[in-house]
Parts: C-alpha cells; sequence; structure tokens
C-alpha cells in the first residue's frame, strides 16, 4: 500500500475536513487527494492535473439524489486505463436508484455516510484495516 | 545459418515457457500443501487438552516455525527468478523518500540511529522503481537484522556521478568474516546457523540480481571499525542486462 | 448486510483450504449462511440453477482445475443476473499478472492467503466489519 495514491471526492467541504483528519490518525500509508467537484476529480484521474502514480483507491461521496456520481463511476468504467479502480461509494441521500447503478458498475462497496465522529472515526478505521489486507 | 539460429531461438523459447511454467508451480501448487500443514497444525494445538505438556506446545512452535522458513525460502526463490520481470515497473521515485518508506518499516527501528547523508542534486530519478527499493530494503534490514549490539548505528550515504547514483550503507555490527566474504551473494547463504538470527539468506542474493540486471553493481567492504559496508551503483539510465 | 444474513459462496477446491475458511468464520462468529463449489464450472452451475436468493458475496481462489477464478470472473461479469455480485479474490498467487486481470473484472478485493491460520483469523475478522459497513 505505500508509494500509492487515494482521491476522496466530496462536494461537502466538513465531510473532506472529517475524513483527512481520521485517515492521518489511522497512519495511512497512502497519499491523500482530495477534490470537492466531480469535474475537478475527473482532472486529476485522466485530464490535465492527473496525479502519478494514478490513485489505486477512489472515494466517491453522493449527497444529492441525481446522478452526477454515477455518471463518473460509468466514465472510469470506460476508460481503459482507469477501469480496474477500486471505488467505494459513500452516501448521505437514500436512493436505491443509485446503489442499484452504483452495484452494477461493480464498486467494491457502497456505505451510509458517517456523521458523528466516532463514527467517523470508526468507519475509516474499518477502511484502513481492509485497504492493509488486500493487494494491489 | 539462418535454419540452426532459428531452431535456437525456438529452443529458447520453449525453455523460457518451461521454466515460467516451474516458478509457477512453485508459488502455487506447492504452497497449498504447505500451508495445509501449517494450518493444521495450528488446529490440533487449538483442539488439544490444556493440561498437555509444554514438550508438544514447544515442538507445535518448532513445526510452526520451520514451515515458516519453507515459506520464506520459497518466497525467496520466486522473488529471485521474478528479477528479470520489469513490465509496468519504470515510475518517478523520489530516493531520499523511499529510504525514510523502508526505515519507516524496520520492525527495530527504536534501537537504531540512522543517519541519511544526502549529496544528491537530483533526488527523483525515473527508474525501475519497485526494484530499487527492493535492494535498499534488503541491504537497509540486512544493516539492523544481523546487528547484536544494544544500541545500533547505521549510515545511509547518497553520491552521484553523471552516469550513476551511488548509495553506500554501513553499519557497526559484527561484520563478515574474511573467509567468506565472496559467498554472502549466493542464495540461502547465512553466516550463521539460521537458527541464531531466523533469516532466509536471499536478500544479498536478489539485491546483486537486480544490480545485474538493471548493469550497476554491488561491493562488500568490512569496515575500519569492525562492521559492514555495502556500496552499490544504481544508473541513471537503465540498459537492461537480461 | 451481515445482519440480514445473506449468503456467501466460497469458491475453493483445497480441502484444507475450505476448512480453514469455515473454522476463520466460527471463531469470528459468522454466521451467514456458507455455500462451496470446487471449481468455476460448478459455481456457476450452483449460482445459476441452485442458490436463491442469490449470494452477495462470493470468495474466489484462483487456481482450481475445469475453470479457474479469472476465467469464472469473465463468464459472471457477462451474465446480466450475476454480474452485480462482489468479488473477493483469496488465493496464494503473488502473480501480477492475476492481479491485474482480477482488478480489471472489477473484484472488490485481492486477498493473499497468508501462512499461518492466526493471520488468516485476523484477515477473516477485518472482512466481516467491513461487510458489516456495506450496503448490499
Amino acid at each position: 500500500m505505500t508509494n500509492s495514491n487515494i482521491l476522496y471526492i466530496d462536494s461537502c467541504k466538513t465531510a473532506i475536513d472529517d475524513a483527512k483528519t481520521a485517515l492521518l490518525k489511522v497512519e495511512v500509508q497512502s497519499n491523500l487527494y482530495f477534490s470537492e467537484s466531480y469535474a475537478d476529480a475527473w482532472q486529476m484521474l485522466s485530464g490535465e492535473n492527473t496525479l502519478t502514480p494514478a490513485p489505486k483507491i477512489v472515494l466517491i461521496a453522493i449527497n444529492e439524489i441525481g446522478s452526477e456520481g454515477i455518471e463518473l463511476i460509468k466514465k472510469i468504467r470506460k476508460d481503459a486505463n482507469l477501469r480496474s479502480l477500486l471505488i467505494f461509494v459513500i452516501t448521505s441521500v437514500h436512493d436505491d436508484k443509485n446503489k442499484v447503478a452504483a452495484l452494477d458498475l461493480n464498486i467494491a462497496g457502497y456505505f451510509d455516510k458517517p456523521f458523528e465522529n466516532h463514527k467517523i472515526s470508526e468507519f475509516y478505521t474499518i477502511m484502513n484495516d481492509y485497504w492493509n489486507i488486500i493487494e494491489f | 545459418m539462418e535454419e540452426i539460429e532459428r531452431n535456437y531461438k525456438k529452443e529458447l523459447e520453449v525453455l523460457k515457457q518451461e521454466y515460467e511454467d516451474f516458478v509457477y508451480i512453485v508459488s502455487h501448487d506447492i504452497k497449498t500443501p504447505m500451508r495445509a500443514i501449517s494450518n493444521i497444525a495450528t488446529w490440533i494445538e487449538d483442539d488439544l487438552d490444556p493440561s498437555v505438556g509444554g514438550d508438544i506446545i514447544s515442538n507445535f512452535n518448532l513445526l510452526k516455525n520451520r514451515v515458516g522458513r519453507l515459506e520464506s525460502m520459497m518466497n525467496g526463490l520466486l522473488e529471485l527468478s521474478r528479477v528479470n520481470r520489469v513490465e509496468l515497473e519504470f515510475y518517478e521515485i523520489n530516493i531520499p523518500k523511499i529510504i525514510s518508506e523502508s526505515i519507516e518499516t524496520l520492525e527495530d527501528k527504536e534501537n537504531v540511529d540512522f543517519l541519511v547523508i544526502n549529496n544528491l542534486s537530483n533526488e527523483n530519478v525515473d527508474t525501475l522503481g519497485k526494484k530499487l527499493t527492493r535492494v535498499l530494503n534488503h541491504l537497509i534490514t540486512n544493516a539492523v537484522r544481523f546487528n547484536n549490539k544494544e544500541k545500533k548505528e547505521v549510515v545511509i550515504e547518497l553520491n552521484e556521478t553523471a552516469e550513476a547514483y551511488e548509495i553506500k550503507i554501513s553499519d557497526d555490527g559484527p561484520g563478515v568474516p574474511e573467509a567468506v566474504k565472496d559467498k554472502i551473494f549466493s542464495i540461502f547463504y547465512t553466516v550463521n546457523s539460521k537458527d541464531v538470527v531466523d533469516s532466509t539468506g536471499a536478500g544479498l542474493a536478489i539485491s546483486s540480481k537486480i544490480l545485474q540486471v538493471v548493469g550497476g553493481s554491488i561491493k562488500y567492504e568490512t569496515r575500519d571499525t569492525g562492521g559492514s559496508i555495502f556500496t552499490f551503483n544504481w544508473p541513471k539510465t537503465i540498459t537492461l542486462k537480461i | 448486510m451481515i445482519q440480514k444474513l445473506v449468503s456467501i459462496l466460497l469458491v475453493e477446491d483445497d480441502e484444507v483450504d475450505v476448512m480453514n475458511v469455515k473454522r476463520a468464520f466460527s471463531k469470528n462468529n459468522i454466521k451467514n449462511e456458507l455455500f462451496v463449489a470446487g471449481n468455476g464450472v460448478e459455481a456457476l452451475d450452483m449460482l445459476r440453477n441452485v442458490i436463491n436468493p442469490l449470494p452477495k458475496i462470493i470468495i474466489l481462489d484462483i487456481n482450481m482445475p475445469k475453470m479457474n477464478g479469472i476465467e469464472f470472473l469473465k463468464e459472471m461479469r457477462a451474465d446480466e443476473n450475476l454480474k452485480n455480485i462482489s468479488v473477493f479474490v483469496m488465493t496464494t498467487s503473488n502473480e501480477d499478472s492475476d492481479k491485474i486481470n482480477a482488478y480489471n473484472l472489477n473484484v472488490a478485493g485481492y486477498i493473499l492467503k497468508p501462512l499461518s491460520f492466526e493471520k488468516f483469523l485476523s484477515s477473516v475478522a477485518t472482512l466481516k466489519n467491513f461487510w458489516s459497513l456495506c450496503e448490499m
């Protein structure tokens, strides 16, 4: 897991700060990158601001009803260089249509977004443990 | 003439394929029963009545330790056989950064004083990153693992010429006896019995094979004050020697 | 999801490895129903004709007789009814080619079988925590 990048996309600045704090606390071994818009994130994956090495893990938050986040996953899955990315979706809206669409795109996991502090820290502890047992 | 050359090439291809198959068999087919031995030993131990004697427990530990050693040796052989594979491995790395990451992952780092002397003006290099990282990991681990002092000291010196990086790793451990100096780069060779320091003896063999493939070099010297100095040259532009 | 006790399909040809998973599940108090298939062909048959409702999780070995894990994944991802099941690879193969093929077929994780049972237990504990967070 060393030497790899993680990209987290969330339109909510507070959620990004929370994730950053929690992941630093569990001493995540990857470099963290954040983006507040799907469009900017796409630039970091495949446009002018491409991250090197390309991230292996992408967390995508879906905060509104609508399919912008799903569209980004579709774009990733259609791109020959990005389709193997491990995608985790974190959502604050309960929308079964999004869930089915995301699972059909073979994401690695679909999660309820944690809000209370202890839930946030528990969530990222489990995520980090999981990233540590898998190989790339 | 052309006919003969074609035949040789064909033969070489067949041999390469056989070798690949062999490596795959070692990596999977032999590992499965080996893991079974280790797992079943744990189950039996788990299911034993707590009143069984300490002898039985300590024999189980010996059994598991030796299967563990078998696995390390197998992994060492596999890594050695894969040194020639370089696909997807060229990327940019920062040399001081991978050194500090390597130090971070050491188990016994609390008892070691690391001194990194960085004379590099080009810290970033586009190279076979994984392989350079492996060499550094093996050498830094060795500098600590075989050092029997309570408080250890490791000095890492980074220099460069127009053509190559020269990295020197020295420690204040026991060093290598003059008589066996030439053997330390052979696979599975360890200066002491593997029971004294639990190691496989694969790291230096792998490192020297990597350096051979990238067209670099590695040498051992004994430090004036005792201890070892390993110095290796890593070319800035790699011409593969496979 | 793990609360709802969805079933899990284990695709694994080695008897001891099957026992290993069963033992690790029971030690971690994982009570989900576990189906076992000995190779890819058998697994596809069970998914198409036997297990109902379908499992939400598949644990997949790579090296197996008849149809190996990668071939099974290809077939599965091409089948409309099966393509969205989460797959976790559990194998001894540390080959880069196997990892790349598996991630290209969008597995949720690639886990190396450790030598010791203690380590395996802790990997399974991590998986259990991860599954408990997932909405499936």
